[in-house]
This record gives structure tokens, sequence and C-alpha cells, in this order.
């Protein structure tokens, strides 16, 4: 089984490196974050920290990685169909369920080597221009940000399977990016108004409110910067007014990132195993 | 023990057996049932829509089937799937490789699933004529030649059972033969082919049995000749004298077994039984008929698929 995942996962490493989306997005990653280490800050000139640096890139990161790994993701099962050579796959003795993980491995490598080199490439040349350099908090920031990468990749292998025509998967892999990066933000606050919920005179939030943070990964994703490296949990305008609640802690976070990478896979590999192709 | 049809038995290596698949409410495949012996050469015909490609998707366990039961070399599709498929070569009707891969890293990906070498990808390559052409992309090559690869995935390993829909397709006629002599020799090298193709007259030079469906129905499976005696097809004779006299057409008209006698200017047409026709060649002498060129035409598996089809193509 093991050989048959390594064997898919290589193929799609080769096949996706060259795909012109992961090199624009790649060199975007790079460019973004030198320009956000050097001019990002309006009170100082010259190379910013990575902290500084963090904390533009941030907010960009949610956008960026949640197109990349949707785009990997939407086509990776529909666009074989649709092309023909997944019947050709299938008729080799692969299991259904060997060609989904080998898949989300493979385009789990891509995803991790455009963040890495993305992120590496300017945190080196950071690092020769600036001292004190904190690394491990950007390794923090580069492990949280593969990981809802690796959640948003999940998602659209998920849809990938779930659809009988591609462009419905590229549809609804937009709704989703759309959903959790610009809609959420309204729909939670409309909801906590709905209900009246908000105590203003003790400016404190609901826990139900506090806990959709977990249905929405990009949220959480944040919510795990902000715990781990204090420059960032500046920007989380929720955290220092009303402080987190005791169960929006680190493990509970991981906890829900990784529910979100495996649900969607599992469903994923369930709903390709029963699929017609 | 004699061969049921729908039972497997050590003499075949596909077994279909009551078959049915329903897509919205409608039966694509209803009931069927055949085998393919081990070593023979079966051609599946029938109309667009008849329900070829989805009766080729079940045996490949690429549908889920409503009812029935799919045995490849005693392993069922759905039971022991991995070890069916070890024992299957398939070419698609709609060969696709990855674009951005070249033919050598396209068929040791498959290769390495299937468990064969990369010498023997190589000397396919070079076989079929990709040699020269390995380290490029197959998103730059033409139909033909991604056919020809599509091909080489197939045989590579020498499956036991190879399952070829629409094999020519996209060939030129230099294609078309060494596709046709392939098939051949992998056949005589003792694999089972199981063909689909629209060229009746290639399935009827290479096929030692075909099926004919028809509207999701199995009309037909046996030998060409068989199926042209039940549907009482005869063959035809085309025979130019030197000279027709009334004597001549008279003692063709009193010999029994004769359908149709037909004269244009020295040729006489006639559709009679095969064993008339030795009868009609000694009348003709007899009457004193100088036999300058004789022509015999069997019946057509074209012929045998429009009747069981009635006449859709």
């Amino acid at each position: 089984m093991l050989d048959i995942i390594i064997n898919i996962a290589k193929k799609e490493f080769i096949d996706n490196i060259r795909n012109k989306w992961i090199i624009i997005i790649t060199i975007l990653f790079i460019s973004l974050t030198l320009l956000a280490s050097y001019a990002g800050s309006i009170y100082s000139e010259g190379w910013q920290d990575l902290g500084s640096t963090m904390s533009v890139m941030g907010g960009l990161v949610n956008f960026l990685i949640t197109i990349i790994a949707l785009i990997l993701g939407y086509s990776a099962i529909i666009g074989e169909i649709e092309k023909g050579s997944m019947d050709s796959l299938l008729s080799l003795p692969a299991k259904r369920i060997e060609i989904i993980l080998g898949k989300f491995f493979g385009l789990g490598i891509v995803l991790t080597f455009a963040i890495l080199t993305g992120f590496g490439t300017a945190g080196i040349i950071i690092g020769f221009n600036v001292h004190n350099v904190n690394y491990v908090e950007y390794l923090i920031f580069i492990g949280a940000t593969i990981l809802v990468g690796l959640v948003f990749l999940s998602i659209g292998i998920f849809l990938s399977c779930l659809f009988r025509k591609r462009s419905t998967a590229m549809g609804s892999a937009i709704l989703v990016f759309f959903l959790f990066t610009i809609l959420w933000r309204f729909i939670v606050v409309a909801l906590l108004f709905f209900i009246n919920a908000f105590d203003i005179k003790n400016a404190t939030l609901p826990d139900w409110y506090l806990a959709l943070n977990f249905f929405n990964p990009i949220n959480a994703y944040e919510i795990l910067l902000s715990l781990n490296i204090p420059s960032l949990a500046m920007q989380q305008v929720e955290a220092i007014t009303f402080g987190y609640t005791s169960f929006l802690n680190t493990t509970n976070v991981l906890i829900a990132l990784i529910l979100w990478l495996l649900t969607p896979l599992i469903l994923a590999c369930w709903v390709f195993k029963n699929k017609d192709i | 023990m004699s061969l049921i049809e729908g039972n497997l038995d050590e003499t075949s290596v596909i077994l279909v057996k009551d078959l049915t698949k329903i897509y919205n409410g409608k039966k694509a495949v209803d009931n069927i049932s055949f085998t393919v012996k081990k070593g023979e050469i079966f051609g599946f015909l029938g109309p667009n829509g008849a329900g070829k490609t989805t009766t080729i998707k079940s045996i490949l366990g690429l549908i889920k089937i409503d009812s029935g039961e799919i045995k490849i070399n005693d392993f069922d599709i759905r039971k022991a799937e991995k070890n069916a498929k070890k024992n299957i070569g398939y070419l698609p009707e709609k060969v696709a490789f990855y674009d951005n891969l070249t033919a050598l890293q396209n068929l040791l990906f498959y290769a390495k699933i299937k468990k064969v070498s990369k010498e023997e990808c190589l000397s396919l390559l070079e076989e079929f004529g990709l040699g020269d052409v390995i380290n490029k992309k197959v998103g730059t090559f033409s139909k033909g030649m991604v056919q020809r690869l599509g091909m080489i995935r197939a045989i590579m390993g020498w499956p036991l059972v190879l399952i070829l829909d629409e094999p020519s397709s996209g060939l030129d006629p230099r294609g078309v033969i060494q596709i046709r002599n392939k098939i051949k020799e992998l056949n005589q090298k003792g694999s089972t082919v199981f063909i689909s193709s629209h060229i009746l007259s290639e399935i009827q030079e290479i096929c030692d049995r075909v099926g004919i469906i028809n509207k999701g129905v199995l009309v037909a499976k046996d030998t060409v000749t068989a199926l042209s005696k039940k549907l009482n097809l005869k063959p035809q004779m085309s025979i130019e004298l030197d000279e027709i006299s009334d004597e001549i057409i008279k003692s063709i008209h009193d010999i029994k077994g004769i359908d149709k006698i037909e004269v244009k200017e020295k040729t006489i047409n006639i559709v009679c039984d095969s064993e008339t026709k030795a009868k009609v060649i000694l009348t003709i002498a007899k009457a004193g008929g100088n036999i300058i060129n004789l022509q015999t035409q069997e019946p057509s598996l074209e012929e045998v698929f429009i009747r069981y089809t009635g006449g859709e193509v």
C-alpha cells in the first residue's frame, strides 16, 4: 500500500511543481514577504525584523494559502476523471484510498515546498539584513501556515470527489474561499447582534461566539498564531479587547485544525470509493 | 464438464453473470451474461449508447453495478479488486496521460504500480516506434503517438486479460496494422483479448467469437459463422462465364438450396447454402458453361451486426 501511495505522491509532485499558478504564487510570496519586511513599517525605514514582517504577511497569507491549496485540490480527482486518465489509473491494482492519499501527500509536498521556498527565501534575506531575528516564532508561523494550507488542500480534494464536473468543483472552491476569508466575519457578527448576545456594558463575548472560531480554519489559524507569536497577538482585536476564553488554547486550536484536515480527507475517501467513474 | 454460460470454469478468464446497471432509473445494461475463454479474442459490438462502455467499466470495477457478478481469472472484481486487476491490461477509448510528464515518466509511473521493470518499458517504447521521444512531454504528442503509448501501457507486464476499447482510434493505416499484429502476437502468447471496436472488418478478422449488445441487452454471442447460420445468412457466388445460355440458367434454377439468382451481362450472382456451391459449379459445367472467373463472398459481420441491432450503427 505504502509504495503505491509514494509512487502517486511522487507523480503528483513532478506533475504539479511546474504548475504556473504555483510558480506565480511562490514568487508572489517571496516578493511580498521582502516588500513587507523592507517597507512594511510606516514608523521606520529599511529592513524590519521578522515579527513586523509576519504581522504584515499574516493577513495576506490567509488569502494566498487558501487560494493555492484550493487550486491544487479542486481538480485533483475530477480533473483526471474528465481528462480520462482516471480510468487507466483505476484499471491498475491501486485502491481508491491509495489514490486519494497519494494525491494528498504529493500535493501537500508541493504546497509545503511553495511555502518553504517563499517564506524561507525571504527569511534568509531578512536574516542577513536584520539583527536579533527570532527564528522560532518564524518557524511557528511557517508551520501553522503549512497546516492551514493542508486543511484547504483536504477541503479541495473533497470537493473534487464530490462533484461530477470540474467547473462545479471550481465554483464550490471559490464559494469556500469567500465563505471562510470574507463572508464568515459578517455572518458571525450578524449572528451575534441578531441574537443580541453582546454584553456591551461588560465588554464580553459569549462563549458560543468564540467557539465559532473552531468552525473556520482561518480563524483557528489566526488564533494559533496570536497565542504563540506575541507580535501577531496585537492583530487580534478580540484578543486585546476581550481576552480569549480558556478553551481557546493552543492544544484545542491544533486539534480543531487537525480535525479540519482529517474530516474532508476521510469524506473524500468515502465519496470516491462509491463514485462511478 | 461442459461450459455453462455465466459460470467460470477452468477455460474462462472473464465471467459476467446477470450484470445490471441502472442510471437514473434507466437500465444501461440489462441482466447480461457471458464468459470469455482463456486464449480467445472476443469482440464486443454494439451501436453507440448500447451499453458497451458501461459493460467494460463494470468489468474494470470503475462503476458500481446494481446486480450481478464479475470475475477476472476467478477473482471477484468487487471483493478481490487488487488481485483481479493484476490480471488486466486496459486501453480506454479516450487515452489520456499526464501532459507535463515525459513518455518515460508516464510509463514508469504505471509500471511501478504494475510491478513492471524499466527495461521492459524502454523495450516496448522502441518496439512501438517511440524510442526517440521517451524524454519528450506527452502533451506534445500527436493522437497516434498517444494511442501507441496507451497500447504500451495496456500490454506492459503481459497481462492475462487485455481489454481494448477502440484500439485503432486515431491511428494511421500503419499503426492499425501494427496494433492488430500486436494483438495477435499477445494472443498467441496466451493473452485473452476482449476488444470493442467500430471497425467490424477488424473484429471479423481477428476475433474468435463476438458478443453483440443492443439497448443494454446482449442479443447475440457466438462465432461470426454460427451467427450467420442462425440468421440464415448465405454466401454469395459471383460466376463470370464466356457465354450464358438459357439452358445454363434453367439448370441452375432446378438446384435446391438456391435463394436468389441474378444475371448481369455475362455474370451470374447466386445466393445459396454453403453446401450448394459445389453443385452450382458442376451444373454449369455440365450445361456447357465455361467459367472465366469465380468469386465467393461469405456473410460479413456487418450483415450480422445490422440484423441483430435493427440497422442501428
